[in-house]
């Protein structure tokens, strides 16, 4: 028998002039690191890592899930809105965490939509963070899929979406996690991966802002799974060219979800990632 | 070629979580490689069928169309990037799915899964 040492709670913040009760896990000890979930999951994609006391010994893990995500409710009124999820409601909602919970300029490192908005707030709000590590993370790809085919009255889309990304999971991952990060995606609300992916796949603001990142003040690094069909080694290596100053490492035998699918695969690319973190921060002080 | 679906109709008749899973799937999919066509009929999830073409008569649903040194790679145990998934054949320009798309994705996990036992045994995961 065996308590984890994470710890949940629950935060009360308001989001575009409305209460948000936002759940959020948290272990360590030392510099704040916010972490962000993929798409149509949730905080338990970080659970590996917040367990890892090596990496918890001088850092403070905190992931929280999206509202509509996990344990964080949707807002009042949402049986009759579309969930579609934008880049100003996204990070906004980042924000009012960080603010709600106090975080001095944390290490930002978010997964796919999360790495994406991560390199949003790069380019937006470096003042905000301390550094950025953009996992899976890219400029922008439209969707080689339909995604409304994630919510339909005639299919069940959490089922249909793990499916579906499981295409993103490397043959290298143990089969208990590969099957445990697809859970996440089965479990989601309906409409909801659908919403996130209309972020993802539509949004292409980020373009235009890559360069305008100075990671002279926030270093950013990228990671990337080779076998990632969604966002590619050539995605996160040309996103990578277009920010002055990024590093990025490609991981050979992972894919999108590298923090949940693979955990001890990822561990080393994201202690690294910590180090250049701790590295730049040294740089500058 | 068609020996190895041959030998998949075998196994899936081993696989009772698979039956379960395409219990509700009762179609024809072409299979075609490199021109080769082979049609898999399908009645609530067991293979009752595995027909060689060329057929101007035998309706399908969805059809894969790929190479055979593609197949191949997909059914290595670890395949490289890209031969890992049938979607991953298609975005690599080693594989195209045509036809009632909404139907693959309906029974996605199914299909992928029956594809994949014919992958090499040692270590394989789908």
């Amino acid at each position: 028998m065996s308590i984890e040492p994470i710890t949940g709670r629950y935060l009360s913040v308001e989001i575009a002039g409305a209460p948000r009760r936002i759940y959020f896990e948290e272990a360590g000890q030392g510099r704040p690191v916010l972490c962000l979930h993929t798409a149509g999951a949730d905080t338990r994609q970080w659970r590996h890592l917040m367990n890892d006391a090596e990496v918890t010994a001088h850092h403070r893990l905190i992931a929280f899930d999206m509202p509509w995500h996990g344990k964080s409710l949707p807002p009042e009124g949402f049986e009759t809105e579309e969930y579609l999820l934008t880049t100003e409601a996204y990070i906004e909602t980042v924000l009012a965490v960080v603010a709600g919970l106090g975080l001095e300029r944390p290490i930002l490192a978010g997964c796919s939509m999360g790495g994406r908005i991560a390199l949003q707030l790069a380019a937006l709000h470096p003042e905000q963070f301390s550094g950025f590590i953009a996992i899976e993370a890219s400029d922008f790809q439209p969707a080689w899929y339909d995604i409304d085919w994630f919510h339909r009255p005639d299919a069940h889309g959490g089922e249909m979406g793990a499916a579906l990304v499981s295409a993103n999971i490397s043959p290298y991952a143990p089969n208990a996690e590969r099957w445990n990060t697809l859970w996440m995606f089965m479990q989601s609300g309906p409409g909801v991966f659908r919403g996130d992916l209309s972020f993802y796949t539509r949004d292409d603001s980020l373009i235009g802002r890559l360069a305008q990142i100075d990671t002279a003040r926030t270093p950013v690094h990228l990671l990337v799974g080779a076998y990632d069909l969604t966002c590619t080694p050539e995605d996160a290596q040309r996103t990578a060219a277009a920010i002055p100053g990024a590093t990025v490492a490609v991981m050979d035998e992972l894919g999108h979800f590298p923090m949940s699918e693979h955990p001890q695969g990822f561990r080393p690319f994201f202690m690294d990632a910590l180090a250049r973190m701790a590295r730049a921060a040294a740089q500058a002080a | 070629m068609i020996d190895r679906f041959r030998e998949i109709e075998a196994r899936l008749k081993d696989q009772p979580h698979l039956l379960r899973l395409g219990r509700l799937f009762s179609e024809t999919v072409l299979i075609e490689i490199e021109g080769e066509e082979i049609y898999l009929t399908f009645d609530k999830g067991q293979i009752t069928s595995v027909m060689a073409g060329p057929s101007r008569k035998t309706p399908w649903r969805f059809a894969l169309r790929t190479d055979a040194d593609a197949l191949e790679q997909f059914w290595q145990a670890r395949p490289a990037p890209g031969f890992h998934d049938i979607f991953g054949l298609a975005k690599i320009g080693r594989g195209r799915i045509d036809g009632d798309i909404l139907c693959l994705v309906k029974n996605l996990r199914f299909f992928k899964e029956v594809m994949a036992l014919a992958r090499c045994k040692e270590e394989a995961t789908l």
